[in-house]
Protein backbone atom coordinates (compact mmCIF):
# COMPACT_ATOMS: atom_id res chain seq x y z
CA UNK A 1 0.00 0.00 0.00
CA UNK A 2 1.74 3.12 -1.15
CA UNK A 3 -0.29 5.36 1.21
CA UNK A 4 0.63 3.60 4.04
CA UNK A 5 1.47 5.84 7.02
CA UNK A 6 4.83 5.04 8.48
CA UNK A 7 5.43 6.92 11.70
CA UNK A 8 8.12 6.70 14.63
CA UNK A 9 7.51 7.72 18.26
CA UNK A 10 10.42 8.88 20.34
CA UNK A 11 10.47 8.26 24.06
CA UNK A 12 13.20 8.53 26.71
CA UNK A 13 12.59 5.69 28.95
CA UNK A 14 9.20 4.56 30.08
CA UNK A 15 8.31 7.71 31.79
CA UNK A 16 4.61 8.20 32.25
CA UNK A 17 4.51 10.77 29.44
CA UNK A 18 5.95 7.93 27.24
CA UNK A 19 3.44 5.67 28.03
CA UNK A 20 0.36 8.18 27.60
CA UNK A 21 1.88 9.45 23.99
CA UNK A 22 1.97 5.79 22.90
CA UNK A 23 -1.38 4.97 23.87
CA UNK A 24 -2.68 8.23 22.55
CA UNK A 25 -1.20 7.43 19.06
CA UNK A 26 -1.84 3.78 18.95
CA UNK A 27 -6.06 4.65 19.69
CA UNK A 28 -6.11 7.62 17.49
CA UNK A 29 -4.13 5.72 14.78
CA UNK A 30 -6.63 2.58 15.64
CA UNK A 31 -9.57 5.31 14.48
CA UNK A 32 -8.19 6.38 11.91
CA UNK A 33 -6.64 3.52 9.81
CA UNK A 34 -8.88 0.60 11.95
CA UNK A 35 -6.32 -2.34 11.87
CA UNK A 36 -2.53 -2.27 13.11
CA UNK A 37 -1.66 -3.27 9.29
CA UNK A 38 -2.34 -0.27 7.72
CA UNK A 39 0.03 1.84 9.58
CA UNK A 40 3.78 1.67 10.21
CA UNK A 41 4.46 2.95 13.92
CA UNK A 42 7.36 1.98 15.38
CA UNK A 43 8.42 3.17 19.06
CA UNK A 44 12.28 4.25 19.88
CA UNK A 45 13.80 4.56 23.14
CA UNK A 46 16.35 7.20 22.36
CA UNK A 47 18.07 6.22 25.65
CA UNK A 48 18.80 2.83 24.04
CA UNK A 49 19.96 4.25 20.72
CA UNK A 50 21.02 8.06 21.32
CA UNK A 51 22.49 8.37 17.63
CA UNK A 52 18.95 8.51 16.12
CA UNK A 53 17.87 11.26 18.68
CA UNK A 54 20.94 13.03 17.24
CA UNK A 55 20.10 12.09 13.49
CA UNK A 56 16.67 13.46 13.87
CA UNK A 57 17.79 16.32 16.49
CA UNK A 58 15.36 15.59 18.82
CA UNK A 59 15.21 17.85 21.89
CA UNK A 60 11.78 16.97 23.51
CA UNK A 61 10.11 13.79 24.46
CA UNK A 62 7.66 11.99 23.26
CA UNK A 63 7.72 13.33 19.79
CA UNK A 64 6.15 10.91 16.81
CA UNK A 65 7.19 12.18 13.20
CA UNK A 66 5.48 11.10 10.26
CA UNK A 67 8.11 9.96 7.80
CA UNK A 68 5.55 9.23 5.42
CA UNK A 69 3.58 10.04 3.06
CA UNK A 70 5.21 13.62 2.60
CA UNK A 71 5.69 16.23 3.93
CA UNK A 72 7.28 15.22 7.42
CA UNK A 73 5.86 15.77 10.11
CA UNK A 74 7.14 16.21 13.90
CA UNK A 75 4.43 16.98 16.83
CA UNK A 76 6.10 16.68 20.43
CA UNK A 77 4.20 16.10 23.88
CA UNK A 78 2.14 13.18 25.43
CA UNK A 79 -0.32 13.98 22.41
CA UNK A 80 -3.52 13.92 24.37
CA UNK A 81 -4.28 16.95 22.38
CA UNK A 82 -6.66 14.52 19.84
CA UNK A 83 -6.98 17.16 17.17
CA UNK A 84 -3.89 19.05 17.33
CA UNK A 85 -2.18 15.59 16.67
CA UNK A 86 -4.37 14.96 13.58
CA UNK A 87 -3.86 18.16 12.23
CA UNK A 88 -0.02 18.37 13.19
CA UNK A 89 0.79 15.08 11.75
CA UNK A 90 -1.43 15.94 8.50
CA UNK A 91 -3.65 12.85 8.97
CA UNK A 92 -6.94 12.03 7.85
CA UNK A 93 -9.35 11.75 10.78
CA UNK A 94 -12.35 8.87 9.40
CA UNK B 1 22.19 4.35 30.89
CA UNK B 2 23.95 7.78 30.56
CA UNK B 3 21.24 9.76 32.00
CA UNK B 4 20.18 8.14 34.91
CA UNK B 5 21.31 8.95 38.22
CA UNK B 6 23.78 7.61 40.04
CA UNK B 7 22.05 8.03 43.22
CA UNK B 8 24.69 6.70 45.63
CA UNK B 9 27.83 8.53 44.30
CA UNK B 10 25.84 11.77 44.67
CA UNK B 11 24.46 11.32 47.83
CA UNK B 12 27.55 10.66 49.02
CA UNK B 13 29.18 13.27 47.08
CA UNK B 14 26.26 15.13 49.17
CA UNK B 15 26.97 14.31 52.01
CA UNK B 16 30.19 16.52 52.11
CA UNK B 17 30.00 19.40 53.41
CA UNK B 18 29.12 21.30 49.62
CA UNK B 19 31.26 24.33 50.31
CA UNK B 20 34.01 22.57 51.47
CA UNK B 21 33.61 20.21 48.22
CA UNK B 22 32.99 23.42 46.32
CA UNK B 23 36.07 25.11 47.70
CA UNK B 24 38.11 22.58 46.31
CA UNK B 25 36.95 23.07 42.93
CA UNK B 26 39.80 23.92 40.31
CA UNK B 27 39.61 26.24 37.51
CA UNK B 28 39.35 25.07 34.19
CA UNK B 29 41.38 27.56 31.82
CA UNK B 30 38.86 29.19 28.96
CA UNK B 31 41.89 30.34 26.89
CA UNK B 32 41.25 33.79 27.87
CA UNK B 33 44.23 34.41 30.14
CA UNK B 34 43.01 37.46 31.46
CA UNK B 35 39.41 35.48 32.37
CA UNK B 36 41.60 33.06 33.58
CA UNK B 37 43.39 35.35 35.77
CA UNK B 38 40.18 37.09 37.32
CA UNK B 39 38.30 33.92 37.78
CA UNK B 40 41.61 32.10 39.62
CA UNK B 41 42.24 29.73 36.96
CA UNK B 42 39.61 29.56 35.34
CA UNK B 43 35.47 28.37 35.01
CA UNK B 44 34.67 25.89 37.92
CA UNK B 45 35.78 22.23 36.84
CA UNK B 46 33.05 19.52 36.43
CA UNK B 47 30.25 22.65 36.83
CA UNK B 48 27.59 24.67 34.78
CA UNK B 49 29.20 28.04 34.03
CA UNK B 50 26.82 30.27 32.94
CA UNK B 51 28.28 33.71 30.62
CA UNK B 52 25.50 36.18 29.90
CA UNK B 53 24.85 39.28 27.60
CA UNK B 54 23.08 41.16 24.90
CA UNK B 55 23.58 40.65 21.27
CA UNK B 56 26.96 41.62 19.71
CA UNK B 57 28.34 41.43 23.60
CA UNK B 58 30.96 38.52 22.40
CA UNK B 59 29.65 35.81 24.20
CA UNK B 60 29.44 33.40 21.27
CA UNK B 61 33.14 34.47 20.54
CA UNK B 62 33.99 33.47 24.15
CA UNK B 63 32.53 30.29 24.20
CA UNK B 64 34.11 29.40 21.23
CA UNK B 65 37.55 30.50 22.39
CA UNK B 66 36.45 28.23 25.34
CA UNK B 67 35.82 25.08 23.10
CA UNK B 68 38.80 25.71 20.61
CA UNK B 69 41.17 26.50 23.19
CA UNK B 70 40.30 22.68 24.42
CA UNK B 71 40.05 21.37 21.58
CA UNK B 72 44.11 22.71 20.70
CA UNK B 73 45.38 21.29 24.18
CA UNK B 74 44.16 18.04 22.75
CA UNK B 75 40.74 17.95 25.07
CA UNK B 76 38.12 16.15 23.09
CA UNK B 77 35.12 19.07 23.70
CA UNK B 78 31.29 19.04 22.44
CA UNK B 79 29.53 21.87 21.79
CA UNK B 80 25.77 22.31 21.61
CA UNK B 81 24.17 25.06 19.58
CA UNK B 82 20.54 26.62 20.30
CA UNK B 83 20.96 29.38 18.07
CA UNK B 84 23.26 29.33 15.47
CA UNK B 85 24.18 27.15 12.59
CA UNK B 86 27.29 24.62 13.23
CA UNK B 87 28.77 25.86 9.93
CA UNK B 88 28.31 29.59 11.25
CA UNK B 89 29.92 28.91 14.11
CA UNK B 90 32.52 27.26 12.82
CA UNK B 91 33.37 30.28 10.61
CA UNK B 92 32.73 32.56 13.29
CA UNK B 93 35.79 30.30 14.98
CA UNK B 94 38.11 30.66 11.83
CA UNK B 95 37.43 34.37 12.26
CA UNK B 96 38.68 34.26 15.62
CA UNK B 97 41.81 32.30 14.33
CA UNK B 98 40.51 28.79 15.28
CA UNK B 99 41.25 25.85 13.43
CA UNK B 100 37.88 24.51 14.23
CA UNK B 101 37.09 22.80 10.94
CA UNK B 102 40.51 20.74 11.17
CA UNK B 103 39.34 19.84 14.57
CA UNK B 104 36.04 18.80 13.70
CA UNK B 105 37.16 16.58 10.79
CA UNK B 106 39.41 15.05 12.97
CA UNK B 107 36.78 13.48 15.24
CA UNK B 108 38.16 15.75 18.67
CA UNK B 109 35.18 17.75 18.61
CA UNK B 110 32.07 17.63 17.74
CA UNK B 111 28.77 20.40 17.44
CA UNK B 112 25.91 19.13 17.93
CA UNK B 113 22.62 21.27 15.99
CA UNK B 114 20.26 21.48 18.75
CA UNK B 115 17.96 24.41 17.22
CA UNK B 116 14.41 24.08 17.31
CA UNK B 117 12.38 22.44 14.36
CA UNK B 118 9.64 25.73 14.31
CA UNK B 119 7.44 23.10 12.12
CA UNK B 120 7.37 21.37 15.49
CA UNK B 121 3.83 21.19 17.14
CA UNK B 122 3.27 21.09 20.98
CA UNK B 123 0.07 18.87 21.11
CA UNK B 124 -0.33 17.98 25.22
CA UNK B 125 2.00 18.76 28.22
CA UNK B 126 4.93 17.04 29.73
CA UNK B 127 7.72 17.81 27.65
CA UNK B 128 10.73 16.37 28.29
CA UNK B 129 14.40 17.22 27.91
CA UNK B 130 16.38 13.61 28.41
CA UNK B 131 16.36 13.42 24.59
CA UNK B 132 18.48 16.99 24.73
CA UNK B 133 20.79 15.53 27.52
CA UNK B 134 20.92 11.68 25.81
CA UNK B 135 22.36 13.22 22.55
CA UNK B 136 24.70 15.43 24.72
CA UNK B 137 25.84 12.32 26.71
CA UNK B 138 26.28 10.40 23.75
CA UNK B 139 28.69 12.79 22.43
CA UNK B 140 30.67 13.00 25.15
CA UNK B 141 30.92 9.51 26.03
CA UNK B 142 31.52 8.95 22.35
CA UNK B 143 34.50 11.52 22.40
CA UNK B 144 35.53 10.88 26.06
CA UNK B 145 35.22 14.47 26.22
CA UNK B 146 35.08 16.44 29.58
CA UNK B 147 34.72 20.16 28.05
CA UNK B 148 30.88 21.26 27.19
CA UNK B 149 29.55 24.29 25.57
CA UNK B 150 25.89 25.16 25.38
CA UNK B 151 25.50 28.03 23.03
CA UNK B 152 22.37 30.15 23.54
CA UNK B 153 20.54 27.89 25.90
CA UNK B 154 17.34 30.52 25.78
CA UNK B 155 16.85 29.57 21.80
CA UNK B 156 14.92 26.83 24.00
CA UNK B 157 11.95 29.15 24.77
CA UNK B 158 11.20 29.58 21.67
CA UNK B 159 10.33 26.24 21.17
CA UNK B 160 8.78 25.25 24.89
CA UNK B 161 7.28 28.74 25.46
CA UNK B 162 4.04 26.96 26.80
CA UNK B 163 5.42 24.70 28.59
CA UNK B 164 5.78 25.17 32.38
CA UNK B 165 8.05 22.32 33.26
CA UNK B 166 10.79 23.66 31.62
CA UNK B 167 12.40 25.34 34.53
CA UNK B 168 12.14 21.79 36.22
CA UNK B 169 13.85 20.47 33.35
CA UNK B 170 16.42 22.82 32.60
CA UNK B 171 17.12 22.25 36.72
CA UNK B 172 17.62 18.74 35.88
CA UNK B 173 19.69 19.49 32.75
CA UNK B 174 22.09 21.60 35.41
CA UNK B 175 22.24 19.01 37.57
CA UNK B 176 22.97 16.57 35.14
CA UNK B 177 25.97 18.16 34.28
CA UNK B 178 27.23 18.46 37.54
CA UNK B 179 26.87 15.01 37.79
CA UNK B 180 28.76 13.82 34.95
CA UNK B 181 31.25 16.09 36.29
CA UNK B 182 31.36 18.01 32.75
CA UNK B 183 33.19 21.53 32.85
CA UNK B 184 29.77 23.57 31.16
CA UNK B 185 30.17 26.92 29.74
CA UNK B 186 26.43 27.94 28.99
CA UNK B 187 25.50 30.71 27.10
CA UNK B 188 22.44 32.64 27.17
CA UNK B 189 20.91 36.16 26.25
CA UNK B 190 19.39 39.15 27.76
CA UNK B 191 16.03 39.76 25.52
CA UNK B 192 13.97 37.22 26.67
CA UNK B 193 15.07 37.35 30.69
CA UNK B 194 15.34 33.90 30.07
CA UNK B 195 18.35 33.25 32.66
CA UNK B 196 16.35 34.91 35.63
CA UNK B 197 13.17 33.74 34.69
CA UNK B 198 14.06 29.90 35.04
CA UNK B 199 16.63 31.16 38.11
CA UNK B 200 19.56 29.88 36.41
CA UNK B 201 21.57 32.59 37.85
CA UNK B 202 20.68 32.43 41.57
CA UNK B 203 20.04 28.89 42.11
CA UNK B 204 21.81 26.92 39.10
CA UNK B 205 24.70 28.28 37.70
CA UNK B 206 28.12 27.64 39.92
CA UNK B 207 29.48 30.22 38.46
CA UNK B 208 27.59 33.68 36.62
CA UNK B 209 29.60 35.84 34.03
CA UNK B 210 28.13 39.02 32.80
CA UNK B 211 28.67 41.09 29.38
CA UNK B 212 27.48 44.21 28.23
CA UNK B 213 28.67 47.21 26.35
CA UNK B 214 28.66 50.79 27.28
CA UNK B 215 29.14 53.61 25.54
CA UNK B 216 31.32 56.15 27.33
CA UNK B 217 32.11 59.55 25.54
CA UNK B 218 30.72 58.46 22.70
CA UNK B 219 32.83 55.46 22.36
CA UNK B 220 31.84 51.90 22.89
CA UNK B 221 34.07 49.64 25.29
CA UNK B 222 33.15 45.94 25.98
CA UNK B 223 32.96 44.85 29.88
CA UNK B 224 32.99 41.57 31.33
CA UNK B 225 32.22 41.35 35.29
CA UNK B 226 32.17 38.60 37.45
CA UNK B 227 28.84 38.01 39.51
CA UNK B 228 29.24 34.45 40.74
CA UNK B 229 31.67 31.78 41.30
CA UNK B 230 31.39 29.12 43.79
CA UNK B 231 34.30 27.70 45.19
CA UNK B 232 36.81 30.06 44.26
CA UNK B 233 37.62 34.15 44.48
CA UNK B 234 37.21 36.69 42.05
CA UNK B 235 37.59 40.00 40.96
CA UNK B 236 34.54 42.24 41.49
CA UNK B 237 35.50 45.01 38.96
CA UNK B 238 34.12 45.49 35.41
CA UNK B 239 36.56 44.34 33.02
CA UNK B 240 37.13 46.04 30.04
CA UNK B 241 38.00 43.58 27.29
CA UNK B 242 38.74 43.78 23.60
CA UNK B 243 36.70 41.22 20.58
CA UNK B 244 38.01 41.15 17.10
CA UNK B 245 40.17 39.30 14.27
CA UNK B 246 43.07 38.31 17.05
CA UNK B 247 40.13 37.25 19.19
CA UNK B 248 39.21 37.71 22.30
CA UNK B 249 41.60 40.02 24.81
CA UNK B 250 41.34 40.99 28.79
CA UNK B 251 44.03 42.63 30.57
CA UNK B 252 45.58 40.51 32.74
CA UNK B 253 45.18 42.23 36.18
CA UNK B 254 48.34 43.32 38.15
CA UNK B 255 47.08 44.54 41.07
CA UNK B 256 49.84 46.72 43.01
CA UNK B 257 52.52 43.77 43.30
CA UNK B 258 55.81 44.56 41.52
CA UNK B 259 57.66 40.92 40.87
CA UNK B 260 60.43 41.99 38.15
CA UNK B 261 63.90 41.56 40.11
CA UNK B 262 65.30 44.76 39.74
CA UNK B 263 68.22 44.80 37.63
CA UNK B 264 71.34 46.45 37.89
CA UNK B 265 71.91 46.92 34.00
CA UNK B 266 71.69 49.74 32.20
CA UNK B 267 70.33 51.20 28.51
CA UNK B 268 72.29 53.79 26.87
CA UNK B 269 69.56 56.67 26.28
CA UNK B 270 71.60 57.08 22.76
CA UNK B 271 72.47 60.30 23.97
CA UNK B 272 75.66 60.51 25.41
CA UNK B 273 75.24 63.62 27.56
CA UNK B 274 71.71 62.59 29.06
CA UNK B 275 73.99 59.09 29.91
CA UNK B 276 76.51 61.20 31.49
CA UNK B 277 73.99 63.21 33.65
CA UNK B 278 72.54 59.80 34.23
CA UNK B 279 75.17 58.84 36.33
CA UNK B 280 77.12 57.58 32.80
CA UNK B 281 75.69 54.29 32.17
CA UNK B 282 72.19 55.43 31.39
CA UNK B 283 68.38 53.95 33.11
CA UNK B 284 68.67 50.93 34.63
CA UNK B 285 66.40 48.13 32.32
CA UNK B 286 63.43 47.47 33.59
CA UNK B 287 62.50 50.93 34.42
CA UNK B 288 60.05 53.30 33.66
CA UNK B 289 61.01 56.58 32.05
CA UNK B 290 59.01 59.88 31.00
CA UNK B 291 59.81 62.74 29.06
CA UNK B 292 57.55 65.57 29.23
CA UNK B 293 57.49 68.92 27.24
CA UNK B 294 55.52 71.11 25.31
CA UNK B 295 55.01 70.72 21.70
CA UNK B 296 58.83 71.06 19.43
CA UNK B 297 60.89 70.43 22.59
CA UNK B 298 62.16 67.04 20.53
CA UNK B 299 60.34 64.54 22.79
CA UNK B 300 59.75 62.27 19.82
CA UNK B 301 63.91 62.61 18.86
CA UNK B 302 64.89 61.72 21.95
CA UNK B 303 62.58 58.75 22.23
CA UNK B 304 63.72 57.49 18.70
CA UNK B 305 67.11 57.98 19.73
CA UNK B 306 67.02 55.50 22.78
CA UNK B 307 65.03 53.25 20.87
CA UNK B 308 68.00 53.39 18.06
CA UNK B 309 70.24 52.56 21.01
CA UNK B 310 68.22 49.88 22.31
CA UNK B 311 68.36 47.81 19.45
CA UNK B 312 72.01 48.56 18.56
CA UNK B 313 72.64 47.01 21.97
CA UNK B 314 70.78 43.66 20.53
CA UNK B 315 67.30 44.66 22.45
CA UNK B 316 63.73 44.25 20.68
CA UNK B 317 61.89 47.28 20.87
CA UNK B 318 58.22 48.09 20.31
CA UNK B 319 57.40 51.44 19.36
CA UNK B 320 53.98 52.70 19.82
CA UNK B 321 53.21 56.24 17.84
CA UNK B 322 50.18 57.49 18.41
CA UNK B 323 50.59 61.34 16.30
CA UNK B 324 53.30 59.76 13.77
CA UNK B 325 52.98 57.20 11.00
CA UNK B 326 55.83 55.01 10.28
CA UNK B 327 57.37 56.81 7.23
CA UNK B 328 56.44 60.12 8.38
CA UNK B 329 58.49 59.59 12.11
CA UNK B 330 61.36 57.81 10.22
CA UNK B 331 61.70 60.80 7.62
CA UNK B 332 61.32 63.46 11.01
CA UNK B 333 64.29 61.52 12.15
CA UNK B 334 66.36 61.42 9.10
CA UNK B 335 66.91 65.23 10.03
CA UNK B 336 69.02 64.85 13.21
CA UNK B 337 70.75 61.35 11.91
CA UNK B 338 68.76 58.55 12.96
CA UNK B 339 68.22 55.79 10.44
CA UNK B 340 65.68 53.89 12.32
CA UNK B 341 65.04 51.70 9.10
CA UNK B 342 67.62 49.75 9.52
CA UNK B 343 66.02 48.28 12.57
CA UNK B 344 63.22 47.88 10.82
CA UNK B 345 62.09 44.48 8.72
CA UNK B 346 61.93 43.36 5.67
CA UNK B 347 65.42 45.04 5.16
CA UNK B 348 66.71 46.00 8.23
CA UNK B 349 67.44 43.94 11.67
CA UNK B 350 63.64 43.48 13.01
CA UNK B 351 64.77 44.79 16.23
CA UNK B 352 62.49 47.56 15.88
CA UNK B 353 58.34 47.21 15.57
CA UNK B 354 56.45 49.99 14.49
CA UNK B 355 53.03 50.48 15.75
CA UNK B 356 51.22 53.32 14.77
CA UNK B 357 48.06 53.45 16.63
CA UNK B 358 46.42 56.62 15.24
CA UNK B 359 43.17 55.48 15.05
CA UNK B 360 40.94 58.50 16.74
CA UNK B 361 37.52 56.79 17.47
CA UNK B 362 39.14 54.18 19.60
CA UNK B 363 38.94 54.68 23.05
CA UNK B 364 41.20 54.69 26.17
CA UNK B 365 40.54 51.53 27.12
CA UNK B 366 40.71 49.87 23.64
CA UNK B 367 44.31 51.77 23.13
CA UNK B 368 45.57 49.99 25.97
CA UNK B 369 44.15 46.12 25.74
CA UNK B 370 46.21 46.48 22.30
CA UNK B 371 49.37 48.25 23.86
CA UNK B 372 48.71 45.13 25.85
CA UNK B 373 48.56 42.84 23.69
CA UNK B 374 50.88 43.95 21.05
CA UNK B 375 53.58 43.60 24.13
CA UNK B 376 52.47 40.18 25.39
CA UNK B 377 52.94 38.71 21.92
CA UNK B 378 56.13 40.76 20.95
CA UNK B 379 57.55 40.36 24.38
CA UNK B 380 60.03 43.49 23.77
CA UNK B 381 62.53 44.59 26.19
CA UNK B 382 61.98 48.04 25.61
CA UNK B 383 58.22 50.13 25.01
CA UNK B 384 57.79 53.91 23.81
CA UNK B 385 54.70 54.74 24.06
CA UNK B 386 55.12 58.48 22.17
CA UNK B 387 53.08 60.64 23.31
CA UNK B 388 51.85 58.39 26.16
CA UNK B 389 49.50 61.41 26.84
CA UNK B 390 47.54 61.02 23.52
CA UNK B 391 45.84 58.23 25.03
CA UNK B 392 43.69 60.69 26.90
CA UNK B 393 43.24 63.63 28.82
CA UNK B 394 43.60 61.71 32.13
CA UNK B 395 42.26 64.62 34.15
CA UNK B 396 39.14 64.32 32.40
CA UNK B 397 39.22 60.44 32.52
CA UNK B 398 40.38 59.25 36.05
CA UNK B 399 40.05 55.40 34.46
CA UNK B 400 42.59 56.81 31.68
CA UNK B 401 45.34 57.37 34.63
CA UNK B 402 43.93 54.06 36.23
CA UNK B 403 44.48 52.12 32.76
CA UNK B 404 48.27 53.84 32.23
CA UNK B 405 49.33 53.12 35.69
CA UNK B 406 47.94 49.76 34.83
CA UNK B 407 49.80 49.11 31.98
CA UNK B 408 53.38 50.56 33.48
CA UNK B 409 52.84 48.21 36.29
CA UNK B 410 52.54 45.39 33.62
CA UNK B 411 55.36 46.32 31.93
CA UNK B 412 57.54 47.22 35.07
CA UNK B 413 56.37 43.39 36.23
CA UNK B 414 57.86 42.05 33.44
CA UNK B 415 60.86 43.52 33.62
CA UNK B 416 60.32 45.83 30.25
CA UNK B 417 61.50 49.33 29.90
CA UNK B 418 59.09 51.59 29.27
CA UNK B 419 59.78 55.12 27.75
CA UNK B 420 56.79 57.73 27.54
CA UNK B 421 56.64 61.04 25.89
CA UNK B 422 53.90 63.26 27.47
CA UNK B 423 53.18 66.20 25.36
CA UNK B 424 52.73 69.49 27.84
CA UNK B 425 49.76 71.81 26.58
CA UNK B 426 51.24 75.13 26.45
CA UNK B 427 48.52 76.16 29.28
CA UNK B 428 49.90 73.66 31.61
CA UNK B 429 52.99 75.76 32.60
CA UNK B 430 54.77 73.12 32.26
CA UNK B 431 53.40 71.23 34.71
CA UNK B 432 51.97 67.18 33.83
CA UNK B 433 48.59 66.43 33.97
CA UNK B 434 49.31 62.74 33.85
CA UNK B 435 49.84 62.17 37.35
CA UNK B 436 51.46 58.82 36.73
CA UNK B 437 54.54 60.22 38.64
CA UNK B 438 54.26 57.67 41.45
CA UNK B 439 55.57 55.00 39.11
CA UNK B 440 57.88 57.18 36.84
CA UNK B 441 61.81 56.17 37.63
CA UNK B 442 63.27 58.90 35.72
CA UNK B 443 61.81 61.85 34.51
CA UNK B 444 62.98 64.53 32.00
CA UNK B 445 61.13 67.29 31.09
CA UNK B 446 61.87 69.59 28.09
CA UNK B 447 61.74 73.00 28.09
CA UNK B 448 61.41 75.44 25.41
CA UNK B 449 62.80 79.11 26.07
CA UNK B 450 62.84 82.24 24.23
CA UNK B 451 65.19 84.92 24.80
CA UNK B 452 66.72 88.01 23.06
CA UNK B 453 65.00 86.13 20.07
CA UNK B 454 66.61 83.04 20.57
CA UNK B 455 65.31 79.83 21.05
CA UNK B 456 67.01 77.61 23.82
CA UNK B 457 66.16 74.29 24.49
CA UNK B 458 66.53 73.12 28.07
CA UNK B 459 66.55 69.72 29.62
CA UNK B 460 65.70 68.89 33.21
CA UNK B 461 66.36 65.82 35.03
CA UNK B 462 63.45 65.72 37.25
CA UNK B 463 63.71 62.51 39.38
CA UNK B 464 66.04 59.48 39.02
CA UNK B 465 65.50 56.82 41.39
CA UNK B 466 68.65 54.88 42.34
CA UNK B 467 70.95 56.71 39.81
CA UNK B 468 73.22 60.07 40.82
CA UNK B 469 72.17 62.95 39.10
CA UNK B 470 73.19 65.93 38.00
CA UNK B 471 70.73 68.68 39.08
CA UNK B 472 71.83 71.31 36.62
CA UNK B 473 69.49 72.47 34.03
CA UNK B 474 71.18 72.23 30.68
CA UNK B 475 70.98 73.24 27.32
CA UNK B 476 70.75 71.07 24.02
CA UNK B 477 70.78 71.71 20.58
CA UNK B 478 68.79 69.21 17.92
CA UNK B 479 71.64 68.74 15.49
CA UNK B 480 71.73 67.05 11.92
CA UNK B 481 74.42 64.22 14.13
CA UNK B 482 71.88 64.23 16.40
CA UNK B 483 70.69 65.49 20.10
CA UNK B 484 73.93 67.22 22.08
CA UNK B 485 73.77 68.47 25.28
CA UNK B 486 75.87 71.33 26.43
CA UNK B 487 75.63 73.23 29.85
CA UNK B 488 73.50 75.93 29.90
CA UNK B 489 74.64 79.27 27.79
CA UNK B 490 73.90 81.38 31.11
CA UNK B 491 73.78 80.75 34.61
CA UNK B 492 71.30 81.54 37.27
CA UNK B 493 68.08 81.71 34.85
CA UNK B 494 64.93 80.75 35.99
CA UNK B 495 62.70 77.97 35.24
Amino acid sequence: MSEQPVLRLYIAGRTPAADRAIRNLEELLKDAYGDEASYDLEVVDILERPQLAEDERILATPVVIKKLPPPVRRVVGDLSEREKVLVGLDLQDS
Amino acid sequence: MMVERDSSATEQARGEDPEARRKATPGVPTGIEGLDFILDGGIPAGQPTLLRGGPGSGKTAIALTFFCYGLGQGEPSVLATFDESPEALTRHAEALGFPLRQYLDQGQGRILDMRPDRSELIAGEALELTALLARIGHALDALGANRLVLDAIDGMDESFRLDNSLRAELTRVFEWIRERDTTTLITSGEETDFSRRYGLEEYIADCVILLKQELKQRRMTRLLRILKRRGGGHGTNEFPFLLDQEGVFLSPVTGTRLEARPSSERHSTGIAGLDTMLGGGGPYRGSALMLSGQSGTGKTTFAAAFADAACRAGDQVLYLSFEEATEELLRNQRSVGLELSEHLEPHGSGRLVFEPLLAVELGWEEHLLRVMRAVQSQQPAVVVLDPASALGDPSEDQQGKEMLLRLFYMLKRQGVTVLATELLPDYSGGVSTMDVSSIIDVWIKLIRAEDDGNLHRLLNLVKARGLPTSDEIQEFYLTADGVRITEPSRKGRQY
